[in-house]
């Protein structure tokens, strides 16, 4: 389009339109080419029908449906058709061997492997194919490989020599349009038509931009408006002629179509009644349906599409010179301008424009900030609407026209307090010009501002987080929330209490992912700073936390539906637990009971979930409390899909399993960059905390049989950390934890510590939290305790007594602490000593059996199971009186167990009791055996 | 349970005596000290760890006695030789052997053993397969921790006559294996063992008893043991795991049979009932259905694993006691030693 700015003035319009009817073509040619040849053997097939036979008819047949096959890219289609075509061919043989090979036959063999070639290149493409499509692309590319290579002669002829083929195209182009295919159809007549429309659109767009011109002096902006309307104008009539034949000759006497239209006026308006209840639906659906709404329209185009396409043509005239510019006057012509919304033909940067002339012009006149507000409304509406699908995101320019409308609107509302504003006041109601009382206007501007929002974050999510365009993109951030803010003020006095909460909850999905430093440092109380610095900050505004605090409390008191409330728990969570205050968000979340109920909610609701899960636990890690951080991090760790389970990206290998439109659906959600929660930091955490926990338990039950995991994701690292043949020094952080989680095992604290807390884990992973120094210290304490228990575990066998003195030098911790920690694990049995206070040692008590003796431990454990069900085995056969053992014996082996668990957690004579045990067990059940020995030997033998 | 005297060292001779006659074609097997060095040798040179080296054995039948006059091992597989012909390296080597003027019947196979898990469907298949082919064929097991330990552990075994009859049958379901009356006890029957040595082979190891170390000469005098018995245990526990496992499919199975049996019976029962209410009525009785068809047995499990599991614990057992029999023994005369001294 710059080119024809470039070229510049108005007088030249009819080259440039001359040229627009080049522009759309051009796409189009590369299409043609393969519609036109399959034109080109119909006429074959007519020849060959005339004189030869039907075979070659179903040929054609079969050779157009590929055709078709190929232009809506289905390859599933496309290669059973060919193996159609493959059999058929075979069956026509002999009459090939007469006449030879078909030209057109030929022709499609070697356009289809070009096709497929090129498809095969276009990697993109490729991979946005669905599976079938994707499986008949390289097996029918195989197989047109292995088949041309009969006919590679004849393909090469037609490859060097195609230009007949596309020379009686040209020919046949006008007399086939009709015929063979609609799209093509199209496309013919959009030449004829356009031709047509050549005489028209010059007028249109030298009015038009006269009219601007005088309007208002922006050049630039409307001659580029210009020649967007004239494509946009193309378009609709192109449309309109496409869908009813009929319509050409209309299309083609313009001028006739300028009376016409005219005559058409009256008519148009009284259509308007009922346009303007489909246009209030509109409104409040936030155009989400335009798209559909096209689609309804489409039966109907004709006459409304005409609406649109005249309005351009009208507009300089509607303000004819001398007419006195009046409030309906404006209101009128508003709505003529609105009529247009939401059609296919309209071009939406025009209406735009349109409705910011009618501004200017209603300001010029002074007409009263009633209409402003109105035009205000309107042209918002039309920015929002600019963008025909859902996930195109907002141009740069239109994103900051729309931003500068909003503050202007609100600005007006500040200063005018007399306008009520509000989506259910009726259009017939509404009352504009009445300076003496109250202006009322229909529109909603809190959907307004949401409808911003989330604008912006389509705009976040759709820029690359990696460039300089995202900073500058995050830098409206603030102005979004000043809206917002501002907004909040607004609504505080007039709006309603949904309202209110709706507003409340924007604001605080703006709030609770930021780290608020300032509180931060405020807390921590730092002197250094002056006291009239301190004041300053107090009075740049409340904490964060306060107004989260405010604002979630009235949400919770007054929110009537659950969405809001639930996401304003959620926030509220995420904000306590960002900044340390574990206590408060856990209360919260058990007593918000959403672990229950979470799994109904929505995906965004549930991806809120997610995050504040993961900020709990990464929060409680701050505050060592490792069982709880594990707790909270298990599920989503465990899952192995954290990424998209906190609507952080999407996972490759799911690209099979969902089809495009569920992708672009999982892409809306996304969160945008500078609300990620770091992954690695996650998973760090995740695995420290894990490590923390399973390596002093897998020390304690190094021979329990029934030892479970505690974390399943932690035992593969490690597995994944034996499987190197050869062991460098650890490179990722994952290493780095597995690497670590190898020197506690040993009791090692100076080596696991130096794998958790060095340069490049500081760098990666722990300076991302907001008290790193508090954490670090942290962790070192939590390692050497848990090595200290570690250790304890792993060698409390070879020690007769062990001073504490030597522990808190070799883990260099305080002796009271160590005390504490061997007294819990006295108490909790985990470790079969005593505390001898005057030496201050801890003496062991040999109970801890030998490997061996644990062996045989197991064995009687596992045999006493195998005998149990063995019994059962019994008690099946023989009925319930007669078993293999009596019931004694299983009283006997319930003893044993018991006796075992003593033998383990008492120190002395627990071996003792446990053989009483045995001994009772097997005298017992020998007893109820020799009573029963006769059936006893018969079951033996029987078995 | 085999007995075993070790007559000095210069014809080295074990004798297996079992209880009771054999109906077995081999009474008896003779083997020639090459063929044990063979063995040796072969597990020295291939085997390691739990891995287990396999060979195939040569010789002829005198009268009731089994005479195995050579042997030579399987190659060891590898992924790569992976269209390696097994038969047709056998049939060379047989060949071969052959003109050098050497035994070339086979009567056997051999393989070694890792602390006695020698009882596993491979080799009772592939016994099966030997003993229908060759009727008089054994398999060797040859322990060689135990033989590292001071005394040779070679054994002999063949597939008792009823256990070949199910295994030609193929029916190892509980019934099957109840009409065989069959146990874990009487499925493998172990043969007597001669060692001949001719004065070639006496030469040799008067030699290599030279060339040994003191410390390789008193193995038999180490006094440590919970390192074999922890292995023992290890082993026995998985298996007990296993028989704990097909147990309880075994008891589910006998369950679901009996569910379905009184299901049978109260249909019938109902059945009955109908039928004479009709008689009363005068109408015809019902037609008879065919009840097998709407009540389909359960799939009875196959048995045969959890008898060769028993078997297996069987001989982890056997071979515990002994161990622990003979360590009790060192420790008593450790003991006495020191209370002289």
């Amino acid at each position: 389009m710059s080119r024809f700015f470039a070229t510049g003035s108005d007088s030249e319009s009819e080259e440039s339109s001359s040229a627009d009817e080049i522009a759309p073509k051009a796409p189009g040619t590369t299409f043609k080419q393969s519609l036109l040849l399959s034109d080109d053997e119909e006429d074959t097939k007519r020849v060959v029908r005339s004189a030869k036979d039907k075979r070659f008819e179903e040929l054609t047949n079969l050779i157009k449906t590929i055709r078709n096959a190929m232009k809506i890219r289905d390859m599933a289609k496309c290669l059973e058709e060919f193996e159609q075509l493959c059999r058929a061919f075979l069956k026509s043989k002999n009459i090939v061997d007469k006449e030879g090979v078909p030209p057109f036959y030929i022709r499609l063999l070697a356009d289809l492997e070009d096709y497929l070639n090129q498809l095969w290149e276009d990697k993109e493409g490729k991979k946005k194919m669905n599976k079938n499509n994707a499986k008949a692309l390289s097996t029918l590319r195989q197989k047109i490989r292995k088949y041309n290579r009969d006919y590679e002669t004849e393909i090469a002829a037609y490859k060097e020599n195609p230009q007949e083929s596309a020379d009686e195209e040209e020919e046949k182009e006008p007399g086939d349009s009709g015929s063979s295919s609609d799209s093509e159809g199209e496309e013919g007549e959009d030449g004829v038509s356009a031709k047509a429309f050549l005489k028209k659109k010059p007028d249109a767009s030298a009015d038009a931009s006269k009219f601007l011109k005088t309007a208002k002096g922006s050049g630039d902006e409307s001659s580029s408006s210009d020649d967007e309307d004239d494509d946009g104008d193309w378009g609709s009539d192109s449309v309109g002629s496409g869908s009813e034949s009929s319509d050409d000759g209309d299309g083609q006497g313009a001028s006739m179509a300028m009376v016409f239209l005219k005559k058409n006026q009256e008519p148009e308006k009284s259509d308007k009644k009922v346009l303007k209840k489909k246009k209030t639906k509109k409104k409040e659906r936030l155009e989400e349906e335009a798209e559909e709404e096209g689609g309804e329209e489409v039966e109907g185009g004709w006459e409304k599409v005409k609406g649109g396409a005249p309005m351009v043509k009208e507009k300089p005239k509607m303000f004819a010179k001398g007419t006195e510019i009046n409030v309906p006057v404006v209101v009128k012509k508003l709505n003529e301008i609105l009529q247009a919304r939401g059609k296919k033909g309209t071009d939406r940067a025009a209406q735009i424009e349109l409705l910011h002339a009618l501004a200017n012009i209603a300001n010029e006149n002074n007409l009263g900030q009633g209409i402003m507000v109105k035009i205000k409304f309107n042209i918002i509406a039309s920015l929002y609407d600019y963008n025909p699908n859902l996930a195109a995101f907002m141009k740069p320019d239109m994103w900051k026209k729309c931003l500068d409308c909003i503050d202007e609107l609100l600005n007006i509302l500040f200063e005018n307090n007399n306008i009520f504003i509000g989506e259910n006041i009726a259009e017939d109601s509404e009352s504009l010009s009445n300076t003496d009382q109250p202006y009322r206007v229909r529109g909603c501007i809190l959907t307004l501002v949401e409808r911003m929002d989330e604008e912006f974050t389509k705009i976040m999510q759709n820029t690359d987080p990696h460039s300089q365009e995202y900073v500058d993109n995050l830098k409206d951030e603030g102005r979004v929330c000043g809206i917002i803010d501002r907004l909040l003020d607004y609504m505080e006095t007039k709006g309603s209490t949904e309202e209110i909460c709706r507003i409340y909850l924007r604001r605080i999905m703006h709030t609770y992912y930021k780290f608020d430093y300032k509180a931060h440092r405020r807390s921590l109380g730092l002197q250094g700073e002056s006291k009239s610095e301190q004041d300053q900050e107090e009075s740049e505004g409340e904490d964060s936390a306060v107004i989260m605090d405010r604002f979630c409390k009235f949400i919770y008191a007054k929110d009537r539906t659950d969405r809001i409330r639930t996401c304003a728990i959620l926030c509220h969570i995420y904000h306590h637990a960002l900044h340390s205050r574990w206590y408060q968000a856990r209360d919260l979340m058990l007593m918000s009971h959403l672990q229950d109920n979470i799994q109904h909610a929505d995906p965004p609701v549930q991806i809120l979930y997610n995050r504040t899960m993961v900020q709990l636990g990464i929060c409680a890690f701050r505050q060592g409390m490792i069982k709880d951080a594990h707790n909270a991090l298990l599920d989503i760790q465990s899952s192995g899909r954290a990424k998209e389970l906190l609507g952080q990206g999407l996972l490759m290998r799911n690209m099979q399993e969902r089809n495009a439109e569920q992708e672009k659906i999982e892409k809306r959600r996304q969160v945008p960059f500078h609300m990620h929660i770091n992954l690695e930091l996650l998973e760090c955490v995740y695995l420290v905390s894990a490590m923390l926990l399973e390596i002093p338990y897998m020390a304690a039950h190094e021979f329990d049989a029934r030892r479970r995991m505690i974390s399943k994701q932690f035992h593969h690292q490690l597995r994944v950390g034996e499987r190197q043949p050869l062991l460098g020094p650890p490179e990722s952080m994952r290493e780095h934890v597995v690497a670590a989680s190898k020197a506690m095992k040993m009791g090692d604290w100076r080596t696991c510590h130096s794998f958790i807390i060095n340069e490049k884990m500081n760098s990666k992973v722990w300076d991302l939290f907001p008290e790193t120094q508090r954490v670090r210290e942290m962790l070192v304490r939590k390692i050497q305790e848990e090595s200290l228990r570690t250790y304890l575990f792993t060698y409390s066998s070879v020690y007769d007594s062990i001073s504490m003195q030597t522990l808190s030098e070799m883990f260099e911790l305080e002796i009271p602490m160590v005390h504490s920690i061997i007294s819990k694990m006295i108490i909790n049995e985990e470790l079969m000593a005593s505390l001898d206070q005057p030496t201050q040692t801890v003496v062991m008590h040999r109970t801890e059996p030998t490997s061996l003796q644990n062996m045989a431990l197991q064995l009687a454990e596992k045999l006493g199971s195998l005998v149990e069900n063995n019994e059962r085995v019994f008690d099946l056969k023989q009925g319930v009186y007669g078993g293999y053992f009596n019931r004694d014996q299983k009283g006997g082996y319930q003893q044993n167990k018991g006796g075992y668990q003593r033998g383990k957690s008492d120190q002395k004579g627990g071996y003792q009791q446990n053989k009483g045990g045995y001994q009772g067990g097997y005298q017992g059940g020998y007893q109820g055996g020799y009573q029963r020995g006769g059936y006893r030997n018969q079951n033996q033998n029987n078995y | 349970m085999a007995t075993r005297k070790e007559s000095g060292s210069a014809p080295t001779t074990v004798m297996a005596s079992t209880g009771g006659t054999l109906d077995s074609p081999v009474k008896q097997i003779q083997i020639e000290g090459l063929v044990v060095l063979k063995i040796i040798k072969h597990y020295q040179e291939e085997g390691q760890g739990s891995e287990v080296v396999q060979g195939v054995l040569l010789g002829l039948v005198v009268e009731d006695r089994l005479e195995i006059t050579n042997c030579f091992p399987f190659p060891q597989h590898t992924e790569d030789d992976a269209d390696f012909d097994e038969v047709q390296y056998q049939m060379e080597m047989m060949r071969s052997l052959r003109h050098v003027n050497i035994d070339h019947l086979h009567v056997g196979w051999y393989q070694s053993t890792y602390y006695g898990s020698f009882v596993s469907r491979a080799l009772l298949d592939s016994q099966f397969s030997y003993q229908h082919a060759i009727e008089e064929s054994v398999v060797l097991i040859y322990d060689p921790i135990k033989t590292a330990q001071g005394s040779l552990s070679l054994k002999a075994y063949r597939l008792t006559p009823k256990l070949m009859e199910i295994c030609k049958e193929k029916d190892f379901t509980p019934e099957g294996l109840k009409k065989a009356s069959i146990g874990f006890e009487n499925m493998f029957e172990e043969v007597p063992i001669i060692i001949k040595n001719s004065h070639l082979i006496n030469a040799l190891m008067w030699e290599l008893e030279d060339k040994s170390t003191v410390a390789d000469k008193h193995e038999l005098l180490n006094l440590s043991s919970s390192n074999h018995l922890e292995k023992s245990l290890q082993l026995l526990m998985d298996r007990v795991d296993d028989m704990c496992q097909d147990i309880v499919k075994y008891n589910t199975y006998s369950r679901n049979l009996s569910k379905q049996q009184q299901q049978k019976h109260q249909y019938l029962q109902r059945r009955q009932q109908e039928n004479t209410q009709r008689q009363s009525r005068g109408e015809p009785p019902l037609p008879e259905e065919d009840i097998t068809k709407m009540f389909k047995p359960p799939q009875p499990p196959p048995r045969m694993d959890t008898l060769l599991i028993a078997g297996q614990i069987n001989n982890y057992c056997q071979n515990v006691k002994e161990f622990t029999s003979q360590n009790l023994g060192k420790l008593f005369m450790a003991e006495a030693l020191q209370g002289n001294n």
